[in-house]
């Protein structure tokens, strides 16, 4: 006897060989009946023995491909039908689109194989892949993931490739991406004047590794946008390149041509080396403490001790790592706060004054992004993300219950943007886009707007913006919400980052309260002052302040988050002996003037940090954003809890005082301890301040956010201090800094009232 | 005027009495300053001769200190009315006066202040014909505000207007940014700087009548950048002709000790107000001539060419920075609340 069943597998099913993997399931089982992707999900129609059905219901469920994800499935018995055999259909396109996007996936150990394998005909081809691998995302041009749907469509497959699409058995059956050196995608390197001096791949490699050689900073496609890349090794070059990029002190990331290369240089622990391996294959910032290689460390990250580093993720970085096989900067291509380039024309207008040779290719890159940074903590052990984009973007791996949120659309924040929305059963967050004071980036932002319109096919019903009436974000919702004559909700951010991390953890459906600490640089606080160092309650559907740093004076603007030294001069007052010497007498009576007649407040965290650090004489000028925080982190490598002890507590309110905080510091400073020490015990106050927080508000669970919570000590430090009973909550799939407030403006709405 | 008592040393209540102390304030500070055949009318108002249509323009001055390195609440009156029928392309002639004193008020700093008026209408040439002057309670008011209104006649040549404003039209300023409010703010706070910042007031009438005189209707929109700044004026200009502006940064003529200055206080020089300089849009054709012509004028000799108007941005306006790259330039929202991490 034999039924017929309806499966539906949503989640991230295409693009990733689901439909072959299913196919080849069905004919090992005998089963007969078709596959095909629609706007739901993969649609699988089944018949067989009643039995057997449920062995390849199970298999198709719980045992997918490598690199898919099933989130939700479900089967019915339907009137028996009477196939034959079984066949994979071609995508019945239909309404709306109930489907998760998918990402980037790094090249797999088969394709990275026949890449380098003799007698191969993909050998040296550098855009090899495979149902398990390459670019998605950044092709994508509208829902399902076919060929004629993404940028490949340019490309006709030969007979030897349309063989391997066609053949059940083979590795590429229905990959959208196959192609080989007969059909699919040319490559060249070019002067900066476009002239092309090598047409092939081949010859193309082989130049780069001789111009790399001789010091040539190169502008190399990828398949996700523009990288700027030079030997890491010639220290001179690594400055030239940052002089080019007008970008003076901010770290670079190194490529590394292997693992083993890698090991050889830097100690990897097993849980770096699995980030480094993962499908995102993002850069993982790694401890160069005892740093054996031959990279320029003094001109890659001066005075850090961190490294970024990532190995070779799509067949253009294998071949450059095969031709050329030593450690090499590689950094987003773009300039100064501009965004990623990813077309010919625009990186040859950019780039010309600052790479030497350009490495192009004819593959159209639809959704530009830059590589992922992660850094893992070591307890508890896990995933920082300090920036989401390629290999994890645009989605959100967990089911959400979208109904009373469906159609919503979150602008995020303003400075590392980006933006989130819920068309149907899915959440889609976009890549970090960058700060929308660029106008290139603002662009970006508003073209990412319209790729989710068009993409769902959908305007959003309601859009979610900051607070802060100057972020662009918040401007252009209040623009689009007028064209579209929909509402808009702001949302305070902090609120939104508390948000952020209590959704990532399922802990908006349980009943017990949430002690959230939100800690940043600045966000709009519903008073009108500078927010940055909250305490929050969250407890069924409501969020509350419950505490704060006491609030100081903010002064002259953007120019305070630029110079840590005026944070310290707010915070010890400007007569003070340590604020006194890093100013001129006239700026010190002007500021002393400004603090007299100063009306705007502010209580954020990053702030205080700033001032510690300067206090500390780590960096009393941000060359880059984060800066005076991050010098400060390194100084405190080997601090131990052995004779730690607060500087301070939780005052009566409840609040922390920031002004005794940072005078005690001084103290401490002025004493002679050692400014390691002392920057490792701030630390420590801070985890302890938190640890008095919850014991006062007696409360189990504590949700951090906030950009201060990209300090892996922190999170360590409370790890190590926190009396079992507390559970602890961090960001695990976003970045605990701006890029979450998209995220996290959606989970407020949906969650919370 | 003939039995003179001599003014007492501070304006009193009763000097907006209507009785004799309020005769005696003006006969002895207003109408001997500013004597003219329309004021010896001593009507309640003025009969003046105009022909056609009318530009009139009305603005009060309620600045904060009164007076300030490069000028005072008087000249600021004069200027900012004068100014303001300018750019409407008219050609101003009469001014009425209206004066709103704190109690208390110095009459030596009332004086310096109706001086100061005498001076700045003759250098730009105009009348003033009628006015009125009350005093309010201490605590009421601050010290003085003053209320101008500008009538004057369209220049024959101007036909200035947001619709002729063009994709291609070329955006010239008259003169260096950001230096009354600086001035301003420095007073204010007691802020001292290397060298003194002086308000730029000023009037641009004869500029203006100049250069619509030689160029006519190439002359298309001209603003006075005061509250709000560049960035204000530029955001207007992009919201209501629905065109792009674009700003290059190192075009835009800023005196050091002012950058300077702006940058000690964490401010963009963009915002910050201006009282003696114009924006004007120009014919693309006729910009480099404009230009030339603004320069040799005593009122534009730093003038420069800081940007011009884009098709592709509508209703934006963005700034070619000098680091590289651009930036998109917002109106200012209340004060300039940091946005940054
Ligand atoms: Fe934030
Ligand atoms: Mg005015
Ligand atoms: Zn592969
Ligand atoms: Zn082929």
């Amino acid at each position: 006897m034999e039924t017929t069943i309806r499966i539906i597998i949503q989640g991230r099913v295409q693009g990733v060989g689901f439909r072959p993997f299913v196919y080849r399931k069905a004919r090992a089982l005998g089963i007969r009946g078709s596959v095909t992707n629609t706007g739901e999900g993969v649609l699988i129609l089944a018949t067989g023995p009643p039995n057997i059905l449920d062995e390849f219901y199970t298999a198709v469920t719980r045992y997918p491909p490598p690199v898919a994800q099933v989130v939700r499935h479900s089967r019915e018995e339907i009137a028996p039908e009477h196939p034959e055999g079984f066949s994979i259909v071609p995508t019945a396109a239909e309404g709306g689109l109930n489907l998760q996007l998918t990402p980037d996936f790094a090249l797999c150990e088969s394709c990275a194989t026949e890449l380098k394998e003799v007698g191969n005909h993909r050998k040296g081809y550098p855009f090899i892949s495979c149902v398990a691998c390459g670019p998605r995302w950044a092709l994508t041009e509208t829902f399902p993931f076919e060929r004629e749907h993404t940028s490949m469509s340019a490309f006709t497959q030969c007979p030897a490739c349309l063989a391997e699409y066609g053949d059940p058995e083979d590795r590429r059956f229905h990959s959208q991406t196959n192609s080989c050196p007969q059909c699919g995608i040319a490559c060249w390197l070019a002067d900066p004047k476009g002239n092309k001096i090598a047409q092939d791949a081949g010859s193309a490699f082989r130049e780069l590794a001789i111009k790399l050689a001789e010091g040539s900073i190169i502008a190399l496609k990828n398949t996700s946008g523009y990288l700027l890349c030079c030997d890491a090794r010639q220290g001179p070059v690594v400055s030239r390149l940052r002089n080019r990029k007008q970008r003076p002190s901010k770290p670079f990331a190194v490529l590394y041509p292997s693992m083993e290369q890698l090991r050889e240089d830097l100690e990897v622990s097993p849980a770096e080396a699995e980030a480094l391996h993962s499908p995102e294959r993002p850069i993982v910032l790694l401890s160069s403490a005892g740093y054996r290689g031959e990279a320029s460390l003094e001109a890659i990250a001066p005075g850090l001790n961190q490294l970024g580093v990532m190995l070779p993720y799509t067949g253009v970085l294998a071949m450059l790592a095969t031709a050329f096989p030593h450690p090499l900067v590689a950094t987003s291509g773009n300039l100064h706060g501009s965004p990623i380039c990813f077309s010919e024309a625009e990186a040859m207008e950019k780039l010309s004054g600052v790479a030497d040779f350009f490495f192009g290719h004819n593959l159209a890159i639809l959704h530009p992004q830059d590589d992922s940074v992660v850094r893992m903590s070591a307890s508890p052990p896990g995933r920082i993300v300090l920036r989401r984009s390629r290999g994890m973007a645009p989605n959100y791996s967990k089911p959400v219950d979208s109904r009373p949120g469906a159609a919503s659309m979150a602008l995020g924040a303003h400075l590392k943007s980006s933006v989130a929305c819920i068309p149907n059963d899915f959440l889609y967050v976009s890549q970090y886009l960058g700060n929308l004071d660029n106008f290139e980036v603002y662009q970006r932002f508003t073209q990412t707007v319209d790729s989710f319109v068009e993409l769902f096919g959908q305007r959003p019903k309601t859009l979610l913006v900051d607070g802060h009436p100057s972020y662009l974000s918040h401007r252009y919702g209040r623009e689009l919400s007028g064209k579209w004559e929909v509402t808009v909700r702001e949302i305070q951010h902090h609120k939104a980052h508390f948000a952020a991390v209590l959704a990532e953890h399922g802990l908006f459906v349980q009943r017990e309260p949430v002690l959230g600490v939100i800690w940043d640089g600045t966000g709009y606080g519903e008073d009108g002052q500078v927010w940055g160092g909250e305490f929050f309650r969250y407890q069924e559907g409501v969020i509350a302040r419950t505490g704060q740093l006491d609030y100081f004076d903010w002064l002259a603007g953007d120019k305070m988050a630029r110079e840590p030294r005026l944070s310290l001069l707010s915070l010890l007052g400007p007569g003070a002996e340590a604020p006194g010497s890093k100013f001129s007498e006239g700026e010190r009576q002007l500021y002393a003037k400004l603090l007299h007649s100063n009306t705007l407040k502010t209580s954020s965290m990053g702030r205080v940090f700033d001032a510690v650090s300067s206090l500390l004489g780590y960096c009393d000028l941000n060359t880059f954003e984060g800066e005076a925080a991050m010098r400060l982190e390194t100084a405190c490598r080997d601090f131990s809890l052995e004779g730690a002890s607060p500087f301070v507590h939780l005052n009566a309110e409840g609040n922390i005082p920031a002004k005794l905080l940072v005078q005690e510091v001084a103290r401490a400073k002025k004493s002679g301890r050692p400014g390691g020490w002392i920057a490792g015990n701030f630390i420590f106050t801070l985890a302890n301040l938190i640890l008095e927080k919850a014991e006062r508000e007696s409360v189990r669970k504590v949700a951090c956010s906030g950009g201060v919570f990209q300090n892996a000590l922190l999170l360590d430090m409370l790890h190590r201090i926190s009396p079992r009973h507390l559970e602890w909550y961090f960001h695990r799939e976003f970045s605990p800094n701006d890029e979450n407030v998209s995220f996290g403006q959606l989970m407020f709405h949906l969650n919370c009232t | 005027m003939d039995s003179q008592t001599p003014m007492s040393s501070s304006i009193q209540l009763a000097h907006g009495s209507g009785g004799l102390m309020t005769r005696e304030l003006l006969d002895q500070i207003i109408f001997s300053t500013f004597k003219n055949p329309f004021l010896e009318q001593k009507h309640d108002g003025a009969i003046v001769p105009l022909k056609g249509p009318v530009v009139i323009s009305t603005d009060s001055f309620v600045v904060s200190p009164i007076f300030f390195a490069g000028g005072n609440i008087g000249d600021l009156a004069i200027n900012g009315t004068v100014n303001d029928v300018a750019m409407c392309g008219g050609v101003p002639e009469f001014i009425s006066l209206g004066f709103i004193i704190e109690e208390g008020l110095d009459t030596s700093d009332f004086v310096k202040i109706v001086q100061t008026i005498k001076a700045a209408a003759e250098e730009a040439g105009v009348l003033i014909v009628t006015g009125d002057t009350k005093v309010v309670e201490s605590g009421k008011g601050d010290k003085i505000f003053i209320n101008t209104t500008g009538i004057g006649s369209p220049h024959p040549r101007a036909h200035i207007s947001m619709d002729r404003i063009r994709p291609g039209d070329q955006l010239l300023v008259s003169g260096p940014i950001a230096a009354h409010g600086m001035a301003i703010l420095s007073q204010r706070e007691g802020l001292q700087f290397e060298s003194e910042i002086r308000s730029d007031t000023t009037c641009l009438n004869h500029l203006v009548s100049d250069l619509l005189d030689e160029f006519g209707d190439q002359v298309h929109l001209l603003r006075d950048p005061t509250r709000g700044g560049i960035s204000s004026v530029c955001s207007e200009i992009a919201q209501d002709s629905a065109l792009g502006v674009l700003l290059r940064e190192t075009a835009l003529p800023l005196d050091p000790q002012v950058a300077a200055a702006c940058e000690m206080l964490g401010l963009d020089p963009l915002y910050v107000a201006n009282e003696g300089i114009f924006c004007a849009i120009v014919d693309a054709e006729a910009a480099p001539k404009i230009l030339e012509r603004m320069k040799s004028h005593p009122k534009g000799g730093r003038a420069a060419l800081i940007g011009e108007i884009r098709s592709e941005y509508p209703g934006k306006v963005v700034m070619e920075s000098a680091v590289g790259g651009s930036r998109i330039v917002t109106p200012l929202i209340g004060e300039q609340l940091p946005r940054i991490c």
